[in-house]
Parts: C-alpha cells; structure tokens; sequence
C-alpha cells in the first residue's frame, strides 16, 4: 500500500485548463473520494494518478515515488472503470487473470488469486462466461476483481456504481467498502453520489472548477463546509441560503433579513468574522430546523421563530419537505410527519445551526477548527 | 393511308385500329424490306469506306450491312445462325473455316468461286479441302521483313542478319520479331519445310525440321541477335525508336508506323535461310468472303460474295484500303511498293490451316518455343512435351456412358423428396396452411423467379454440362452423356502421372499456395495500415485513406496490366528501377525475367494481387477499430499491458469476429482470382502459376472448347468452396454449442 501525494497538479487541454493547482494527501490504506459537479475535473485527475494522462505541472508522488511521468503499468496501480472496460473476448476467469499474465506471474499463484478474488465476489460460478453473458451487477464485480487480484499499491475508482440501479449500487457500495477494509488499500474513488461520498470516504476532497475546495473527514465536511459551494453541494436536499445583515444584539449577535426575519444566534466559533453591518449569507440545512416551541432553549435564541410560508409540502411518510419562502429566499425545511403542516400555512421555525458565508467569496465566516 | 371513319361505334374503331397498328408494325417493313442481302464484317475505317463503295456497284439487289468489332463476330455468327438471324455473306479470314464448317455456319460458296485461275495458288489452297470450296477469296495477310534503312541493307539471308551482332551501334538489335509466338517463328519452320499440321490434324511440330528451325532460333538469342521476349508492342517501338535493324511483321505494322516521320525503312521478300537453301515462308491468313447456308442457297448472295471478289471491287480497296487482293490478275499499281513485296510475299507464304485442330496447337507450340529459346530445354524434348500437350487436348472424347444410373439416382432423390412433401402436406391441415400463405408467396415470388431464372438455372445448366462432351448447344450434333467421365479424367490427371504440370493435384496445391499468400499479404498490409491511419495523432489522415483505397477503386483488370507493364523485362518500371539501382551504386544487377521463373511469376501475380486485395482489408479493420472501446485499451494500459500486448491481446482479438467474415470471403475471391493470374503471368511460365479458375478458362476456351471438361473443374471448384464455407460454419456452430453447454451447466449447477 502506498500514500498518495499530489502537489499542485495542473492539466490544460490545449488551451483549456482543466485542473488548476490540486494538491491532496491520501495517508496509506484509507479510502479517499473525490466528489464534485459534472466537469470540474474529477476523472481528469483520476486519470493523471493513472497515468493515462501526462499533468502539465506539478508532482505525484506514490509514497516517495515520484510517478508523474511514469507510465501506468510502472506505477502499480489498478483501476475500475465506469463502463468496467472489460475484455469482451475473455472470460471472466482470463479477464482477471490478465494483469497477472502480463507480470508472468506463476499459474498456480494466478489461479489461487483469482479463486480468492471470486469468493470474496461472489462470481465462482460465472468463471467461465464471457462478459457479454453477465448482467451489469456482475460486471461491475469482474471489474473490481480485476483489479484485486492484482493487489496494487492504489485502487483507482472512476464512478463504478453509476450503471447501477439504486438498490444494487447501495449493495455493491457497501461491498466495495469490505473489501477495502480487507486489503487495507489506499484507494481514491470519484463519485458523484452525496451518499456513496458520506459513507465509503475515510477523507473526501471536494472539486470546484479544477480546485480543490475542501478536505477533510466527510462528517466535518458536511458539518463545517468551507465555502458556500462546498455546503451547498454536500448533503440533500441542499442547503438553504439567505441573504441577512449581521447586527448586535446586547452581548449576542443577530441576523436580520427580508421578512421581519431576525435570528439571533451563539457566536461562538465566528469570533473572528463578526463586523457589525455586513452583508452575510446565512446558512441554514433543511434537517437543521424544527417548529419553534416557546418552551424549548436554542443555541440560536429567539423569542419568536423565522416565519416559512408553505407553498408544497412533500409527505415522505416518518418526515416532510416544506417548501416555500423565508426571509425573501426560497427554502427548504425537514419536519416531522407528526406535525401535519399544510400548504398556505405559515409555520415558525427554529435553526439548530446556522452557517455564515462571505458575501462576496463565499468563504465561511466560521473560525478555523 | 388507312382513315378512320368518323361514326363508327367505338368496338369498331378500337378494332380498326389494332389492325393499322399491326400493319405498321409488322407486316409494312417486312414488306418494304423483301429479303435485303445481309453482309456482315469486320472493317473499319479505310477498309469500310472501301466496301461500302463496292457495295455500291452490286447490280443484284439491296444489301444489309452489319460491321461488328473482329473478336465478337464468331460469336455473333454462332449465336444467330442458332435462331436464323444471320448473315448471308460475311467476311472473315480462312483459318476459320473448320470451326465454321465443324459449327455448321458456312456452306459451300458454289458459282461465286471464278476459278482456281483468278485468283493465287496459296489462297485458292487456303478455302479449298477435300469437300470443296468454302470461301472466295479476297485478301492475303502475311509477314513480311522490314528494313530500317538507315542501319541495314537486304540481307544476302537470313545468317547474314545474325551476323550483323555486334557491328550495329550500340542497344540497337539486329533482328526483331515475336521470338516466342509460333506465328513469327513459322517462317523459319516454313523455310525447312515443316507443316504445322498434318493430314489427319496429327501434330507435326517435330522432327528434324522443328529441331533445326527452333535451334536456329535459339543461336540467333543466345548471341543477343534477337531479343527473347518481345511481343508485338515492343517490336513495334524498338523499330520506331531505330533499336532493330530489320523487323519480321505484317502490313498492320506499316499502318501503325505511319506516325514515325523521321523513320526511313522499306519492306521486303522474306530472305532465304542459308541451312535449309529455301526462302523463309510465312503463315497466310487469307480474307474471304463466306456464304452461310442459307446463304449458299440464295443466287443473289452467291453473286454479292462474287462481286466482293471481282476485278473491279479489287481495285477499289487497293484504291482506298491500300489492300492486296487474292486476285491473280490485278496488276499492282507502280507506286505502291509495300504492296507489290507482299503480294510477291503472299505467292510463297503457307495457308495457314484451316482445320479446327489448329487452335489445339498454338498454346503448347507457343510454351515449347518459349522454352527453348530460353534454353530450358532442347528442342527434341521441349517438342515431345508440346505434342503430348496437343494429344491430351486432342484425345477422342470418353465414351458415351448410359445415362439410366444417374437418371435412377435423381429419379430417387426427386421420389424421396416427393414422399416428404406429401407426407408434410397429409399431416393437419395443408390446404388450410397453403392458402393463409398465399399472400406471403406474392411478396416473395419476383425475386425467387429472378434468382432462379439468373443464379439457380445457370448454375443447374453449368453443372450439368459437367457430364457431357461435345456441344451442348447450337450444333449438338458431337453432344453425348458420358457420365463421370469428365471428373474421372481429372483425378485421375488423364492416366498420367498425378503430380505432373498442368495436372489437377498440382494446380490445386498452387492454388491453394497462391490463396494463402494473398491472404496473408491482404490481411497484415491492411490491418497494419489501418491500425496506423487509426493513430490520432496522424496528420493528413484522410488524404492517406483515400490514396490507400485508390487501388481498390481502379478496375482490377487495368491494374493487372498496369503491373504486367511493371514486370516487364525490357521496359517496364521493376528493371528501370533495377538499372537506376545499379547506376548509382555500381551494382551489377541483371534485369529479371519475371515470367519465365515459376518463382518470379509467381510473386508477381502475388504482387498484383496483393496491391488490389489490402484496400479491402485496411477499410473493414479501419471500420471493426471503431468497435475497440479506448477505455479497455486503457484498462489493458493500466494492467500492466505495453503497447505490443494491447495490440496483441486486446486490439486483434477483438476485430477478429468483424473481420473473419471478410478473411473468408477474400479467400473465396482468391481462390478464383481470375483477371489477375489470367492478364499478368497468363499461366507463364509453362501453365505453371494457372490456378483452377484460369485452368478450366483455358479447357473451356483455348483446347478446342471441351466445355464439360471445364464445366466438370467448375463444378470440382465449387464443390471445394461449398465444402469450406460449410466446414466454416460448423466450426463457428460448434464454438457457440460450446458456448451455451457451458451456460446451460452452469444454470444447472
Ligand atoms: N481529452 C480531452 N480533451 C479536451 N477536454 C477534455 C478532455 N477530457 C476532458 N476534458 C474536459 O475536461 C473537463 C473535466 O472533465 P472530467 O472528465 O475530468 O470531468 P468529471 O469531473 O469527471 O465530470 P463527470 O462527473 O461528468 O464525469 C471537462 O470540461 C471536459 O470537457
Ligand atoms: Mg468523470
């Protein structure tokens, strides 16, 4: 197993520069996942730690290994594609046997290898189909088995799951994750998938535009988002944003916003960031909220809560999505089914958390941890 | 004119005018054109204006004419005199006349023959045999020696030219003549007075006097007197260009030299040759003109065929054609030389016999003489092989076998196939079935009525010929079953030894060679450039395909002769290049002979056909790499593949299933690749690099038409071709039996 090292990685296609600078560290043996919107970059960098393309600037390093400029069969490396990319004229059994082949590796020890793999696949008795006899499922399982017979210093995953139907993608997800856990190897998994990200990553690394935006261990991700793009795009529904101008309020601050809005929060944590008269953006999760009860105690203290007029109401049985609009901005609140809220209603809602974003960057005001 | 009467009720009118349609139609131009006299010929040009001026002068009626190119007319002749539609008199030349008597189209010419006085000795020969006269005789082709005067003068003999090697300038040849065609070398034969055939069309190109005149001939090589190879072409040019002293060819030579201005040269007799004390003697094909049987019968014609013979239309085409006539008693105009030495040519050439046998005898008298100047064989043996040659082809047709045990044998297969048919239509309810389909039948019937009528029906007949000899259509006269007798004689290689030239076993193995060759060839050219023109990086990608397809995209026959060119040994591009080789390295290489080597012929024939067989394969693997998915060649990439093994492992393995069927098909074309083994080494040297296709051509249309004997190598042909496609197929079936036997256990399991 090895560690990943990239430092300030560039890529241009001709003119167009994809990756502007990404630097990531992913310590040996955990699982590392790369999550960002369509086209910033992800499967470019996927493909540069292959080596299928040559980085414009910048290093990569395997351990001490400098493999920026090696080609991908020197770097030791396995790779799962999202098409899989199998060999439609071998079997099962030769398609992940192939890698070992070309390393004359000892028949016996191939064989051992391969039967090792499709238990722990559970494809022994598709050994001898040719891949076009497989259904996508079992594809995606010879496609992970090539790559684990080949016990690399890296696992590379480019989207694996997204041929898949939502109940097979959960199944094979967690797979993917035992297996890891068995080999210990260090892998780096692109996805687009919120919820494969949240539960495979040992550390997550958010892509915007050829940068990296954030890294960090998922749950702090999620629960502390740099940037407003980071908090926007982790979690689902996304995050509510509102447009507010902070105040203090006695030993407190509060932000007030279209609407009568005012929310009075702990400024504990934003230190720093606090100037009284600035425009924020305020942040609020739609699981984040709940009814406001005169009796209960908030961190975000307020004697009456932020008024949501309820334009649709989707029931998903145990919780409902309101929507409508609060503080002049569109928003999206999480509540208990119990509570029978109904559209044209006007509920008031209490915030668990709140986050400030910069106006202008969209930096979080929120002191570093 | 016929009117039609106004306020006739309709059923008359329509009744009125069918009538004047069919009056119109039919019976006003047979009318009007009673009985014309039909000519056909072949002139052109000069010679056309000619006769269409004697024409003009026949007092006996009106006359048709029909002028057909030269090489279709034999057939045309064939054909319609099946169905009555022929000619009454045409013109053609006299060594015809046994295949026309042995077809039935001409019939004696009667009273339009003056007599034997009118006309000279050797033409009279030329259209007399035993029965009688069969053409009148109207103008006498033969060679004749021409003579650049600026490099020589009338020769004391024919020695005396040899003699001239060595004191001529520089690449400048003594002698130029078709060293290798029977036809030029028949006036050396001639002089020692050899015939070609003899009175009972026994072969008779042996001998003492074949010996000599052949040895001659090789002493006149050897010394580089004479170039080996030429054929009409080159001699042509070599006199143009002032390289040969004295050429031996005919009066068609004069017309085409007619362009060379700065050319001074004169014709004449035919010198004698020192060793034999006689004049060289050439062949004489005489023109004459011919009566079909129903010509013969009709007065009128017999009087054209006459008047086209006379004095007066004599002096017309000697007039307009510059063209020698037959005649005895027309004086030759003073100013016209040329056609005084080969009017004096004429009177001591050979008739060249008419008799059917003689196209049995230009192919192998052509190889044996190719052999010996090239001195690959003596003389005495090189004949010897030649006539053994001419007596295979000559060989009495097999016995007419009973035709009652094949009659049994498909009487059987029809009975049985009969039975099932009933049997299938007894079970349930037929008619009912018959009749719900009979809609379907309407979609299909067009195209099965035309796939029999041009694949099914041509097929059946082809391979019914196989059983017969003779004739199978026209005069059917020579027509009998003879069974296997045909397939017999092929496997057997006629009672010869198997493994000689020219017998089946060996032609199927060069065959088989060549088909492997061409393959190979095909298969590592094209996919080698299509795997480069599929590079991405590759500027001007699609300049490169379209210049790479071009060979494909030019009719293959013209390639075949453009390479033949290539491969010639005086002029063609191979020995250009071999001498500008040589020039500026200082090499010493001999230019080669291509076609006299079984070896070298062969790789040219490869060569050709390899040139016009890769474009196919290069555009289907350039249409299966489309098919190569880039993410498995980088999943191979990042498996640790190096770009040899991609191209090994991954990249060939998976267009094979795209490009097997093509590799098939191509093989079947090359089995059968005709054009190019026909036009670029035609068998050179010696039959040997013929395949089966260009074998059971020449059975067919050089060895006296033995129709059923190449209908049966046809048929061996296509049995071979079946076998393999179906061998084929059952590989594939098993491969995929294998296949869902290995699912069908695992669903077991
Ligand atoms: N070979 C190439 N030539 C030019 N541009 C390319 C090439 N490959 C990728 N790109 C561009 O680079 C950008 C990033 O592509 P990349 O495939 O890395 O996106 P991604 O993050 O994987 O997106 P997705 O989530 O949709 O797969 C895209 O805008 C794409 O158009
Ligand atoms: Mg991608």
């Amino acid at each position: 197993m090895a560690s990943v090292t990239v430092r300030d990685l560039h890529k241009k296609f001709g003119e167009t520069h994809i990756l502007k600078g990404v630097s990531i560290e992913v310590p040996r043996g955990k699982f590392a996942v790369l999550v960002g919107p369509s086209g910033c970059g992800k499967s470019t960098l996927l493909r540069l730690l292959a080596g299928l393309e040559e980085a414009t600037a910048g290093t990569i390093h395997f351990d001490d290994r400098d493999v920026t400029s090696l080609a991908p069969r020197e770097r030791d490396i396995a790779m799962v594609f999202q098409s899989y990319a199998l060999y439609p004229h071998l079997s099962v059994r030769e398609n992940m046997a192939f890698g070992l082949k070309l390393r004359k590796t000892e028949p016996a020890e191939i064989e051992r290898r391969v039967k090792q793999a499709s238990a722990m696949l559970g494809l022994d008795h598709l050994l001898d189909r040719l891949p076009k006899q497989l259904s996508g499922g079992q594809r995606q399982r010879v496609a992970m088995g090539r790559a684990i017979v080949r016990r690399p210093s890296l696992f590379l995953f480019d989207e694996p799951l997204s041929n898949l139907d939502a109940a097979l993608r959960s199944q094979v997800r967690v797979e993917i994750r035992k297996v890891h856990d068995e080999l210990e190897a260090t892998s780096v998994y692109v996805t687009h998938d919120q919820v494969e990200a949240m539960t495979l990553a040992d550390v997550i690394f958010v892509l915007n535009k050829g940068v990296v935006e954030q890294a960090g261990h998922p749950l702090d991700v999620y629960a502390r988002p740099a940037t407003r793009f980071v908090a926007s795009f982790l979690g689902s529904p996304s995050m509510n944003f509102i447009d507010v101008e902070l105040a203090r309020d006695g030993g407190g601050w509060v932000a007030a916003g279209k609407d009568e809005l005012r929310v009075t929060f702990d400024a504990k944590g934003f230190e720093k960031g606090l100037v009284a008269g600035k425009q924020v953006t305020l942040g609020v999760r739609p699981h984040e909220v709940e009814l406001f009860s005169k009796s209960a105690t908030y961190r975000t203290t307020n004697e009456r809560g932020a008024p949501l007029t309820v334009s649709i109401v989707e029931a998903l049985g145990t919780e409902s999505f309101a929507h409508g609009k609060l503080g002049g901005a569109s928003f999206v609140a999480r509540l208990d089914a119990a509570a029978q809220i109904k559209k044209g209603e006007t509920v008031e809602l209490a915030f668990k958390t709140v986050h400030l974003f910069d106006r202008e960057t969209g930096q979080s005001l929120r002191d570093e941890a | 004119m016929l009117s039609v009467p106004r306020n006739t009720p309709f059923i008359k009118k329509v009744w009125l005018w069918a009538v004047t349609f069919f009056i119109a139609t039919f019976v006003y131009p047979t009318l009007v054109y009673a009985n014309p006299i039909r000519l056909w010929h072949a002139y052109r040009g000069d010679e056309e204006k000619a006769l269409l001026e004697i024409i003009k002068t026949f007092p006996g009626g009106k006359i048709e004419t029909l002028a057909l190119p030269a090489d279709a007319l034999d057939s045309k002749l064939a054909s319609a005199s099946l169905v009555g539609e022929g000619p009454d008199v045409f013109i053609a030349e006299h060594h015809h006349l046994g295949e026309y008597k042995a077809r039935s189209i001409v019939g004696k010419v009667g009273d339009a023959f003056e007599g034997e006085g009118a006309f000279i000795v050797p033409a009279v020969r030329a259209v007399t045999d035993g029965d009688g006269v069969w053409g009148v005789p109207l103008s006498p082709k033969c060679m004749a020696l021409f003579v650049n005067d600026d490099l020589a003068k009338t020769p004391a003999d024919f020695e005396a030219i040899g003699e001239l090697t060595g004191k001529l300038p520089q690449g400048v040849f003594p002698l130029v003549y078709e060293a290798r065609n029977l036809y030029a070398h028949a006036p050396i034969f001639g002089a020692f007075g050899g015939e070609l055939l003899g009175k009972n069309d026994q072969w008779s190109f042996i001998g003492t006097e074949a010996e000599t005149s052949l040895n001659l001939a090789r002493t006149f090589i050897a010394k580089g007197a004479v170039p080996d190879d030429a054929n009409y072409n080159i001699l042509k040019e070599l006199f143009k260009a002032g390289k040969a002293a004295f050429v031996i060819s005919g009066p068609w030579l004069a017309a085409d030299l007619s362009d060379a201005k700065d050319l001074r040269y004169h014709i004449e007799v035919l010198p004698n040759i020192r060793g034999a004390g006689q004049p060289m003697r050439p062949l004489l094909t005489v023109e004459s003109a011919m009566l079909t049987k129903q010509g013969a019968e009709k007065p009128e014609a017999r009087a054209l065929a006459k008047w086209l013979a006379s004095r007066e239309a004599a002096q017309v085409r000697a007039r307009l054609a510059k063209t020698l006539t037959a005649r005895s008693d027309v004086s030759i105009a003073d100013g016209d030389p040329m056609l005084r030495v080969f009017s004096e040519q004429a009177k001591v050439a050979i008739p060249m016999p008419a008799s059917r046998a003689m196209q049995a005898v230009w192919d192998p008298a052509n190889r044996a003489i190719s052999k010996v100047i090239r001195g690959e064989a003596p003389p005495d043996v090189a004949l010897a092989e030649a006539k053994r040659r001419y007596d295979t082809v000559r060989r009495p047709p097999p016995d007419a076998a009973s035709p009652t045990p094949f009659l049994i044998v498909i009487g059987g297969i029809l009975l049985v196939l009969v039975l099932y048919w009933v049997r299938g239509a007894k079970k349930g309810d037929f008619t009912g079935e018959v009749k719900r389909s009979l809609p379907a039948y309407a979609y299909v019937i067009h195209s099965v009525v035309a796939v029999g009528l041009l694949v099914i029906a041509p097929l059946t007949v082809g391979a019914a010929t196989a059983f017969f000899s003779g004739n199978l259509f026209g005069d059917t006269s020579s027509r009998r079953f003879v069974g296997l007798a045909n397939f017999i004689d092929i496997l057997t290689a006629q009672g010869g030894a198997l493994l000689t030239t020219g017998s089946f076993y060996v032609v199927l193995l060069v065959t088989l060679l060549w088909t492997f060759l061409n393959l190979f060839f095909h298969v590592t050219i094209g996919v080698s450039l299509a795997l480069l023109l599929s590079k991405p990086a590759l500027k001007l990608k699609a300049f490169y395909r379209v210049l790479l397809i071009v060979p494909w995209a030019v009719p293959s026959y013209i390639t075949a002769l453009v390479w033949k060119g290539m491969f010639d040994r005086q002029f063609g591009a191979v020995t250009g290049l071999i001498l500008g080789l040589n020039d500026l390295f200082g090499f010493h290489m001999e230019p080669i002979s291509w076609f006299a080597r079984f070896s070298t012929a062969f790789t040219a024939n490869v060569s050709t056909n390899v040139w016009l067989g890769f474009p196919v394969m290069m555009v289907v693997t350039l249409g299966a790499l489309t098919a190569v998915p880039q993410d498995v060649l980088e999943a191979a990439e990042v498996d640790g593949a190096t770009r040899w093994q991609r191209l090994w492992r991954v990249t060939l393995p998976m267009i094979r299933p795209t490009l097997a069927p093509s590799v098939t098909l191509g093989g079947i074309w090359t089995f059968n690749m005709f054009n190019v083994v026909f036009l670029v080494s035609g068998g050179d040297p010696d039959g040997t690099t013929d395949i089966l296709v260009s074998e059971a051509y020449r059975w067919a249309f050089t060895r006296e038409a033995k129709y059923g004997y190449a209908a049966a190598y046809s048929v061996l042909i296509f049995l071979m071709l079946f076998g393999f496609t179906r061998w084929d197929e059952w590989r594939k079936k098993r491969a995929d039996d294998r296949d869902r036997a290995v699912r069908a256990k695992e669903a077991a399991a």
